[in-house]
């Protein structure tokens, strides 16, 4: 199972590596292919044609309206809460969830769905305890919020860090699966795939900003639930409509027959499933693209209606890949169809929500969601992309350069120019970690965001006694010990360099590396004695009297505004 | 309404949010239960189907999430 998973890795890294860099490898449960190509489909290129044309003329739309940072980085504030939350699920619902979990599913039945409860539940707590309040605070990113009631300049420089590296991570891992797949689905070669993505993306981001990308994120978000909605429907037409009669099928056709409706396949340990569970929960709860789509909606009420509508989206999503995941099993195993001459299935199992598609649908559907699936990788990387670049044209240049006093123009062009270098990083990145194992670049953004991003955001809204000195080294041994553990965990230190056993046993170490930041946080902030300190707590009443009720005033009078507490 | 009384309001309020954060949480990590002898009772077949309390767990979890964030938005809603 082990040269199984790594083939697959190898194969197919990023789009799946983060969900299956969680998989235990224990007994094999399925056949797994190489990474053989495709045969090109007409329909599918026809489909995507079609939604470059939709997008691009959407792109050459908000052009239009996108003239100021406000409008960059945030659409100008006018999304409504439906529209956002469409967005944020088009945002959120990555290849990786639609081909990873499916593929999981197929090969190791339930223990699959773990990856699709965690990245679910993020969204409630996303509702209860951060929407309603860094909406309010915070006026492009969450690191806004975060420097309100602490010391600005280095808590914006190292949370500017901290997201670029989530944002720089999760982009490699999206660009090189991008390429992986795009090669696998239209027979492209992979540079020129990584470079067509790189391209649109950069005319959707760079002149169409917030406002393209939302859009972009909406049809795709459309697209893709239109999409899982028509294979689970066939799929469940196949056996009558009844989900018992599904399973029982299921459980016939697989190789661990009816194992697959209990846990056990692909973890094994509990332990593993709960820092898997931590590091996607709280990952998804500060990842800074999704946090920066709260600032699209006109007030607090949207913001949390957005919340709603995103966990109603993602919720839907994840309960048809139950339908669709077990619906691979059924009807792809003893299909000679779907595998090769060695007996794996084409293309590796995450191949097999599109190997689905043409087992129900014929080559429509598989055009179909071949296409849905470039838009959906799109869709992403345009995210990301906004992302990094208000992270370094807002956050370090407007605020921490210009003090919060920039030239609205000179920051403008300073956002497309970071739009642009992001785009070519992407290139350049994806081309050289093409042939590299990345699962543990793909690991990294979940817990790097989930050790640092979230302890600083959570406690700077709810704790009283929060100070700059303890955000500053619990972020800083969050990252610390994220990479860390990263490194000597299994993925790195066995799978990358070599060696025989790994220093430490999981792939995702939020379990262990959050709790630690948060100790950090609390013993340096309960320590400190500084007259900073004596600020920042002062500072909180008035934080949270704005968090609740709104009238954040703009950044220049939050500013003399904390100068006088 | 005085900044006192706004402050005892909000923080009413963040007791409320945690309250439903933490239930959140429990029934989160109630899902390892899966993987223990404990949860053993969660792997068996429902009577007279295939469904395992397992599956049916993790769809009870999504709609039982998806029931309390409308509870709590009603919470909002109604207190204008």
């Amino acid at each position: 199972m082990r040269s199984l998973l790594y083939r697959l890795f190898r194969a197919f890294p990023a789009t799946t590596g983060f969900l299956l860099a969680s998989a235990p490898l224990a007994a094999a449960p399925a056949p797994d292919g190489g990474a053989a190509r495709h045969t090109l489909n007409p329909v599918a290129i026809g489909m995507f044609l079609l939604f470059v044309l939709v997008t691009l003329f959407i792109t050459w739309w908000a052009a239009n309206r996108t003239r100021s940072s406000h409008d960059f980085y945030n659409a100008g504030g006018q999304i409504s809460g439906l529209q956002n939350g469409a967005a944020i699920a088009g945002d959120f619902m990555s290849a990786a969830s639609f081909l990873g979990i499916t593929g999981l599913i197929f090969l190791g039945g339930f223990d699959g769905l773990v990856l699709a409860l965690g990245a679910f539940s993020a969204w409630p707590l996303m509702l209860f305890l951060l929407a309603r309040r860094v909406r309010n605070l915070g006026r492009f990113t969450f690191i806004d919020v975060v420097s309100e009631r602490l010391e600005r300049t280095p808590i914006r420089l190292v949370t500017v860090f901290g997201t670029l590296i989530v944002v720089i991570l999760y982009l490699i891992a999206q660009m090189v699966g991008a390429g992986k797949l795009i090669q696998l689905l239209f027979g492209l070669p992979y540079e020129v795939a990584v470079i067509a993505i790189s391209a649109l993306v950069l005319a959707y981001v760079a002149f169409g900003g917030m406002l393209a990308t939302t859009w972009v994120q909406i049809v795709k978000a459309v697209l893709l639930l239109t999409g899982v909605t028509i294979c689970a429907v066939l799929v469940l037409h196949n056996v009558g409509y009844s989900l018992d009669e599904l399973l029982v099928q299921a459980s016939a056709a697989h190789p661990s027959g009816d194992a697959i409706l209990r846990p056990g396949l692909l973890f094994k340990d509990p332990l593993q499933v709960t820092t898997t569970l931590v590091s996607m929960l709280f990952g998804t709860l500060a990842l800074p693209h999704v946090l920066m789509r709260l600032y699209t909606v006109p007030d607090m009420h949207q913001a949390k209606m957005s919340a709603f509508y995103a966990s109603v989206f993602i919720g839907y999503f994840y309960i048809a890949l139950l339908v669709i995941g077990f619906g691979t099993v059924m009807l792809l195993y003893g299909n000679p169809r779907f595998f090769d001459a060695d007996g794996g299935i084409i293309g590796g199992s995450n191949m097999a929500s599109i190997h689905l598609a043409t087992a129900v649908g014929g080559d429509m559907l598989t055009g179909f969601m071949s296409a849905v699936t470039f838009a959906t990788i799109l869709a992403v990387v345009a995210g990301l992309t906004v992302s990094g670049a208000a992270a370094i044209s807002h956050d370090l240049y407007a605020e921490v350069l210009c003090k919060g006093e920039p030239d609205p123009a000179k920051e403008l062009q300073l956002t497309r120019i970071s739009t642009l270098t992001i785009g070519a990083i992407a290139v350049v990145l994806g081309i050289l970690f093409q042939d590299e194992n990345v699962a543990f670049i793909a690991a990294m953004p979940m817990v790097v965001s989930a050790s640092v991003n979230f302890p600083v955001l959570f406690l700077s809204l709810f704790w009283a006694g929060f100070t700059t000195r303890g955000a500053i080294i619990g972020a800083l041994l969050g990252l610390v010990s994220s990479v860390v553990l990263i490194v000597i965990g299994p993925q790195v230190w066995v799978s990358v360099l070599g060696f025989e056993q790994a220093l430490f046993p999981y792939d995702y170490p939020a379990l262990f590396t959050l709790p630690m930041a948060l100790a950090a946080c609390w013993l340096f902030s309960v320590t400190d004695r500084s007259s900073r300190a004596d600020r920042d707590r002062g500072n909180y009443p008035a934080l949270l009297l704005r968090s609740e009720f709104g009238n954040a005033p703009p950044a220049g009078a939050a500013r003399s505004a904390q100068r006088t507490v | 309404m005085e900044t006192e009384g706004k402050l005892a309001l909000v923080r009413r309020r963040t007791r409320r949010r945690m309250v439903f954060s933490v239930i959140i949480l429990l029934s989160y990590f109630a899902f390892v239960l899966n993987w223990t002898g404990a949860g053993a009772f969660l792997t068996r077949a429902l009577p007279g189907s295939h469904i395992t309390g397992s599956l049916l767990m993790f769809v009870f979890l999504i709609l039982f999430f998806l029931a309390l964030e409308l509870a709590f938005l009603w919470l909002y809603r109604r207190e204008g």
